[in-house]
């Protein structure tokens, strides 16, 4: 490890350190546009000029482009370092317009900071500025190039670190321009990333254009909850509006970055039909007032019909603290045990996975960079996890191999090796590639490694090993080759990591993945199991789910058997985000009481006899457990209400006092549901010390929350890149094996059976799958998401060879028919790259994907006539 | 006494004859041909980004110019974005993404010339052309371009049309090689 | 007379053909070391020999092509940089129209020393002649199996091909080179890795000038059959500016600069007097006439604070406005400049117009520390271009501060009628 001195302090880092890092460890902040931890370095913008008194080549260096040797000796403020980053600056500014005032970046712009701190006040030139002709980038980010001082960081980002390729210099010299070939919307679902890469106010967030300054807004450490993958991000609100969200680092997950969803998707949260009364059927009424009705009602249901005919619903959306208060209120009531997953089968497979990450096999969103081989097993990470993508982007750089098993036709921003094959043939295309990468010997060696092997696991694995010896036979021969192929991958690998979706895959597969992880991770360095589940909170839903393994489709069932009469529904939206609407229309209609707590403006919450508005994670805070199981604390960033933009139409404020937040009625649903219950009233606790008092006893897994520091509330970035999150976050990590867990090894028989499509069959099975933008719940109320997936209409995939076997092209408009009646009308995209037997149909918001039944299910496709 | 070989490269005369010359036969090929033989020459490299300029110079003999449209078209062949070819196109000097003329004169301006007079070549060009610095004719005959040093600095001042280099001009040579140029396709690219 | 060594085959008006090239020895190397030398043995000759790269760095070839790791991987290409755009030089196409099957021998050579299986010659689009030239002999060399599978029955096979650029300034730096190869934006890549390691295609990569790939078969040649001559110590010297021949000349390594101009060149015209030169293209600084006497090789003009870059004599008169020479200068190169780096790409054309101010009457006293601090700033870029771009305008500052200062007292150019 090398010694330096930098400013006359001695500080020993690691190999291949540069000097730039060195010195940030040491608490320096030597200037920089073009170095940034993610990107590294390019040598470009030459301000970050250091002077090496001792080291290999003394002078001027920049600090960006230097390793940190033994013995280096290096002055940041040296005079002639000093003058040179002035000098530098002074270029930069010479062409740099002087429109702080309405740019947007002002405040927390890079070249304020460096021009500032570099003493460059006065300008020297008469020279003409150089000037540019912008483009229109999309809903999402406004393009000012005049201000750019080429530090190529966001072609850095886009092409290198991102993958996209309609974005980049373009002309040269001081012409030299960052654009696209033609305007529009900017195709990488990263792009958002360039506003913060950005540091000048070149590239800044377009929706927020001219209505904050970060200084002026209440500003704080946040979380995505649009998809399982948990994302720091930092939330910025002014005047009760919610205006911006920025990537937060954190070294665990995100690290630098976030998706567009989850940038621009938080809209949800102000929407301007955001239900912010209560109502209790067709009248508003004070919050405590319907909770009371609601109260009595329940009871009165229970009274008369037994407590189990009140059942509650709640989603994965929701924080912990209000799961666990759902649990706890039917618990206490003695009502049915609440479900968070719209059907049994999705929550047995949510549970299988939650069960099977262990210690050995956990691995966080981070070290999916480090891996040296990735198999994504029945996921598409681009659309179900967007950030997952770019991770596996960066290991993909690092020359990682990457496949998929997949019937859908999966989009990644990397080359990778592609198996379509039907659903239930991904299980087959699996074993076929483990059982040629891990050989005979290989096999013991790992058996022997596995844990609980004395409970008959080694066997069951021996077995299992031996039965699928020839489970390739059924697969076509170039599947076959390809999975030959991503064996050898696999077989050199020492870092492999199997991804895995629940979503679109057989019941049995999200263990499978993880018995095949187990075995790798005795053969080699460290090998992991990534999930993909649904929804921010699933895995904490997964452990507060009872075993029993129902649904809300079990409810449904109950509803029109006449068991259930009542039903609550906690920030769920059954009628927009589960299939076959009909019956589940039906079934509400048939309730004596539908009790809604949500913040969404939803179908649902319309249906409800009593409604209750709830907070959203931004007023209330909240903890989340990722896909990993990783807990994250999310403070609260503003108080809530109505922003003052809606209230007032844009004016200024108006100059009353007030003791109320205008629209501020909405309370956290945990804090509301226990006035629910059947049990005696208890003063609500305080967020800090509650959630331990909600949780306590529910799962052990929770034991180790108990005395987690929150972040401190609203606490504002000390640093360029902040990170509390990654330092409050926890591991919950595995949940005890006596529930589903353990290795499996089930024999593959147990696994779903194909269904029968044979060559003149019509019947496709449909499966019901994820887009970037427009299918996931949140976003979906964003008008800028709704904007930029707007010029693509909402299609269905099909196969090339059952698109002509069917007498379907490209474009056609075709009526999908399930045999239970449910259908919808679709346009078709014909696509090579995916699985022959199936339709690929996005749950998307113009798609009226919810009137087909739960999945698997087979439609017969017929083309509309126009 | 000159003690050492004085070498002057001049081909006043025409030079041992070449046969193939992509240039002119890129601008004669049917667009079908010319886009069988890029893909042959794309199958033939070893990445097809190999031919990313090649393939650019070839689509603009055949429009004229690099618009949009041919942009897409090489995006189609070499299996690049338009934004990659546009990165290349808009940084080079002898692709134009803008109309240009079926001549493009391209008048050295670099140091030697500049010592010969290139200034009143470049007058002399534009005053005969009736066209500015950047400017196509009328007729879409010519357009004048500065470019840096052609390479000919023994023979300034110099300038580059369609391939060919003429030396040592005179307001004389100019009107002649306009007049030959407005005239003829002058044989295969030489350098005169 | 001067031994001629790569002019040699000069013909005239046309290019020697091949029985021509082979008449004088050519493809003598080549055979014999096929068949006779290891790689490695070719290698070693050049190095040897002492030759050093022409392009103007003056790196040793043969160390360059060693710096290919023991059992590196395959394929390996060789590339040859006949980009040759540095203003005031045309060595390269004067070599490749006299004698294009030298160039093709000594790829050919360069390619079996480093074991590469493919080889480009990446040429300017000014050079157009030059690319049809090489491209119709290098049919010639396909037809007498000098190149392809198996050359003259040999286990080595080897494919040469043209690439034809599309004109900037900066392709001419190696890595800058290699991007454009690749078919990305020209902007040069600072190593490690170097190109000998990850080159093109990440694989091992020499490049070399026309100029050095020219010397390697008479080098080649000469240590085979045991010639007595020193070929790699001639130079081509491009002459051109004020003088009355101007034009390329093949002469010892070190001959003077007087004798260079007053003899080859045929000395200044009538009534012109020496005033600067620009001994290696427009990326030296100015020398003036005290140096006169100075031996134009890399070291002597080392020693004396000059640099001898691709050797192009550029001359200037006492009738020539070195503020307006030096502002033509900068104004390439803040065209020519790719855009990467922030001092170049702002600093040139803040110092062009400056400069324009200055010859134009505009100028102030204050502008010429300015234009010395950029001078020295300008140093600090990411590749050698801005260096170069600087020397012209570094030595205005030195020797003709007075001509500077007289535009800005007299408030017009002095050479201005």
């Amino acid at each position: 490890m090398p010694k330096l001195i930098i400013d006359d302090r001695e500080i020993e880092v690691p190999e291949g350190t540069r000097v730039i890092e060195a010195a940030e460890h040491l608490g320096i902040m030597i200037p920089r546009f073009c170095y940034h931890p993610a990107l590294g370095a390019a040598g470009a913008c030459r301000v970050c000029a250091v002077k090496v008194i001792e080291g290999p080549v003394k002078g001027i260096q920049m600090s960006c482009m230097m390793e940190a040797r033994d013995g280096m000796v290096v002055s940041t403020t040296d005079e002639e370092a000093m003058e040179f980053r002035r000098f530098v600056i002074e270029l930069l500014m010479l062409n740099h317009p002087h429109d702080c005032p309405v740019c947007d970046e002002g405040g927390h712009c890079l070249l304020q900071d460096e021009t500032v701190s570099g003493g460059h006040a006065h300008r020297r030139t008469s020279m003409k500025k150089r000037t540019y002709r912008d483009q229109d980038l999309g809903p999402f980010i406004r393009h000012e190039m005049n201000r750019c001082i080429h530090c190529y960081r966001c072609s850095r980002f886009y092409q290198d670190f991102a993958g996209g390729l309609d974005y980049g210099p373009l002309r040269l010299g001081d012409r030299t321009y960052f654009g696209r070939f033609t305007e529009g919307r900017l195709e990488s679902p990263f792009a958002g990333n360039l506003i913060d890469v950005c540091p000048t106010g070149t590239l800044t967030d377009k929706p927020s254009r001219y209505s904050i300054r970060r200084w002026h807004g209440e500003r704080g450490p946040s979380l995505c909850i649009s998809c399982s993958l948990g994302c720091s991000t930092v939330a910025n609100a002014y005047l009760r509006d919610l205006v911006r969200i920025e990537a937060n680092y954190n070294e665990s997950v995100n690290g630098f970055f976030i998706c567009d969803r989850g940038r621009f998707g938080f809209y949800y949260a102000k929407h301007p039909e955001r239900p912010r009364r209560a109502r209790v059927d067709v009248s508003e009424a004070p919050t405590p007032e319907a909770l009371r009705e609601a109260a009595k009602r329940l009871a009165r249901i229970a009274a008369t019909h037994g407590p189990g005919a009140v059942a509650c619903i709640g989603s994965t959306r929701s924080s912990l603290e209000t799961m666990g208060a759902l649990v706890r209120l039917c618990e206490t009531s003695g009502w049915r045990k609440p479900v968070f997953f719209s059907d049994p089968a999705m929550q047995r497979k949510v549970r299988t996975a939650v069960s099977r990450i262990d210690k050995r096999l956990h691995v966080s969103l981070r070290e999916i960079e480090k891996a040296d081989f990735i198999l994504a097993v029945g996921a598409d990470p681009l659309n179900e996890a967007p950030m997952l993508a770019l991770a596996m982007r960066q290991a993909s750089r690092n020359e990682a191999a990457v496949a998929v098993i997949d019937s859908r036709p999966v989009v990644l921003p990397l080359d990778f090796e592609r198996l379509a094959v039907a659903r239930h043939d991904v299980e087959a295309c699996l074993n076929v590639i483990m059982r040629e990468a891990v050989s005979d010997e290989d096999l013991k060696i790992a058996i022997e490694k596995l844990p609980g092997g004395a409970d008959g696991a080694a066997s069951r694995a021996a077995d299992f090993y031996t039965g699928i010896r020839n489970a390739g036979e059924g697969l076509p021969p170039e599947v076959r080759v390809r999975a030959l192929k991503i064996a050898a991958q696999l077989k050199a690998a020492h870092r492999p990591i199997i991804v895995c979706g629940v979503d679109a895959v057989c019941e049995t597969t999200p263990a499978l993945a993880a018995d095949h992880a187990s075995i790798l991770s005795g053969l080699k360095e460290r090998a992991g199991i990534f999930y993909i589940l649904p929804g921010a909170n699933a895995f904490g839903a997964a452990l507060l789910s009872s075993p029993i393994g129902e649904g809300a489709s079990s409810f449904f069932e109950e509803i029109e058997k006449g068991e259930v009469k009542a039903l609550v529904v906690v920030e769920c939206d059954p009628l927009g985000q589960f299939p076959d609407r009909r019956r589940i229309e039906k079934a509400l209609g048939n309730l004596e009481l539908l009790v809604v707590l949500d913040y969404l403006p939803s179908e649902t919450v319309k249906q409800a006899h009593i409604f209750v508005p709830t907070n959203t994670h931004y007023e209330s805070g909240g903890c989340f457990v990722n896909q990993e199981g990783r807990a994250q604390f999310t403070p609260p960033v503003y108080a809530g209400g109505e922003p003052n933009r809606q209230e007032t139409g844009g004016a200024h404020p108006p100059r009353v006092f007030r003791s109320h937040i205008p629209g501020g009625g909405p309370e956290p649903a945990w804090k509301l549901l226990a006035p629910l219950g059947a049990a005696p009233r208890g003063e609500a606790p305080e967020l800090r010390g509650n959630l331990r008092s909600i949780l306590d006893g529910l799962h052990p897994a929770f034991e180790q929350l108990a005395d987690s520091p929150i972040p401190p509330v609203g606490e504002r970035p000390s640093t360029y890149y902040a990170r509390f999150l990654a330092e409050g976050a926890l591991h919950v990590g595995s949940l005890a094996p006596q529930d589903c867990g353990a290795l499996a090894f089930a024999s593959s028989d147990a696994g779903e059976k194909a269904p029968g499509v044979g060559k003149d069959d019509e019947r496709l099975e449909i499966i019901l799958t994820e887009w970037t933008f427009g299918s996931e719940e949140l976003s979906s109320y964003s008008p800028y998401i709704l904007q930029a997936e707007a010029e693509k209409e909402p299609c269905a995939c099909m196969q090339t060879e059952d698109a002509s076997r069917l007498g379907i092209s490209d474009g056609d408009l075709v009526a999908l028919r399930s045999a239970g009646g449910g259908g919808l009308t679709v346009r078709i995209r014909v696509v090579e790259n995916m699985a022959r037997g199936c339709i690929i149909l996005p749950r998307h918001g113009r798609l009226a994907w919810q009137d087909l039944e739960p999945s698997p299910v087979q439609a017969s496709v017929e083309r509309v006539k126009k | 006494m000159v003690s050492c070989a004085i070498l002057k490269w001049r081909v006043d005369s025409p030079a041992p004859s070449v046969d193939a010359v992509l240039s002119d036969k890129s601008a004669q090929m049917t667009p079908k041909e010319l886009e069988e033989s890029l893909k042959e020459d794309i199958e033939k490299a070893y990445d097809p980004r190999e031919q990313a300029v090649d393939v650019l110079y070839a689509l603009q003999r055949q429009h004229g110019h690099l618009s949009d449209e041919a942009m897409r078209e090489a995006s189609r062949l070499l299996g690049m974005t338009p934004l990659e070819l546009d990165e290349l196109a808009t940084f080079y000097d002898f692709l134009y993404r803008e109309p240009v003329g079926k001549y493009v004169i391209h008048v050295c301006d670099s140091v030697v010339c500049w010592m010969h007079g290139h200034q009143s070549v470049m007058d002399y060009i534009a005053e005969r052309l009736g066209v500015g610095l950047g400017g196509t004719t009328p007729d879409g005959m010519f357009t004048l371009l500065p470019t840096c040093c052609l390479g000919y600095c023994d023979r300034a001042p110099a300038m580059l049309i369609n391939g060919r280099v003429y030396g040592e001009l005179t307001g004389e040579k100019i009107d002649r090689i306009l007049q030959e140029l407005r005239e003829e396709e002058p044989p295969l690219a030489l350098d005169r | 007379m001067h031994p001629q060594v790569l002019l040699q085959n000069f013909k005239g008006n046309r290019s020697a053909s091949i029985d021509e090239y082979r008449a004088n020895g050519g493809y003598e190397a080549l055979t014999r070391a096929l068949l006779e030398r290891t790689p490695a043995e070719v290698e070693q000759m050049v190095l040897a020999a002492g030759l050093r790269g022409r392009g103007g760095a003056g790196f040793p070839a043969g160390k360059k092509w060693s710096l290919i790791p023991e059992g590196a991987a395959h394929p390996r290409f060789v590339v040859v940089n006949a980009d040759e755009m540095e203003p005031g030089t045309y060595k390269d196409r004067m070599v490749i129209h006299v004698d294009p099957h030298l160039i093709i021998e000594g790829v050919i050579l360069t390619s079996y020393a480093v074991s590469a299986e493919k080889a480009y010659i990446f040429i300017r689009p000014s050079y157009e002649s030059s690319a049809l030239i090489l491209e119709r002999e290098l049919e010639v060399a396909r037809r007498e199996g000098l190149l392809g599978q198996n050359i003259l029955g040999s286990e080595f096979s080897l494919d040469i091909v043209v690439h034809r650029s599309a004109g900037r300034y900066i392709c001419g730096e190696a890595t800058a080179l290699l991007n454009a190869l690749m078919g990305k934006r020209p902007n040069p890549k600072q190593p490690p890795p170097y190109a000998t390691e990850k080159g093109l295609w990440n694989l091992p990569t020499v490049v070399g000038n026309v100029e050095t790939t020219a010397c390697v078969a008479p080098i080649v040649r000469n240590a085979i059959t045991g010639g007595s001559g020193e070929p790699a110590f001639t130079k081509l010297y491009c002459v051109s500016g004020k003088v009355k021949r101007p034009g390329c000349y093949e002469l010892p390594m070190g001959t003077p600069l007087r004798e260079i101009i007053e003899e080859a060149a045929g000395g200044l015209p009538e009534g012109s007097e020496l005033k600067a030169v620009l001994p290696g293209g427009v990326s030296t600084r100015y020398m003036t006439p005290d140096l006169y006497d100075t031996p134009m090789d890399f070291d002597s003009l080392a020693k004396i604070g000059h640099r001898l870059g691709t050797g192009a004599i550029i001359v200037f008169d006492q009738h020539t406005c070195m503020v307006a020479a030096t502002l033509n200068i900068i104004q390439f190169f803040a065209r020519e400049s790719c855009g990467w780096c922030t001092p170049c790409r702002e600093g040139l054309p803040y110092i062009r117009d400056i400069l324009t101010q200055i010859e134009s009457g505009e100028g102030k006293d204050e502008m010429i520390p300015k234009l010395r601090r950029m001078s020295e700033h300008l140093w600090r870029t990411y590749c050698a271009f801005s260096p170069g771009a600087v020397s012209p305008l570094e030595s205005l500052l030195t020797y003709f501060e007075d001509e500077v200062r007289e535009h800005i007292r007299m408030k017009r150019c002095p050479f201005r009628k």
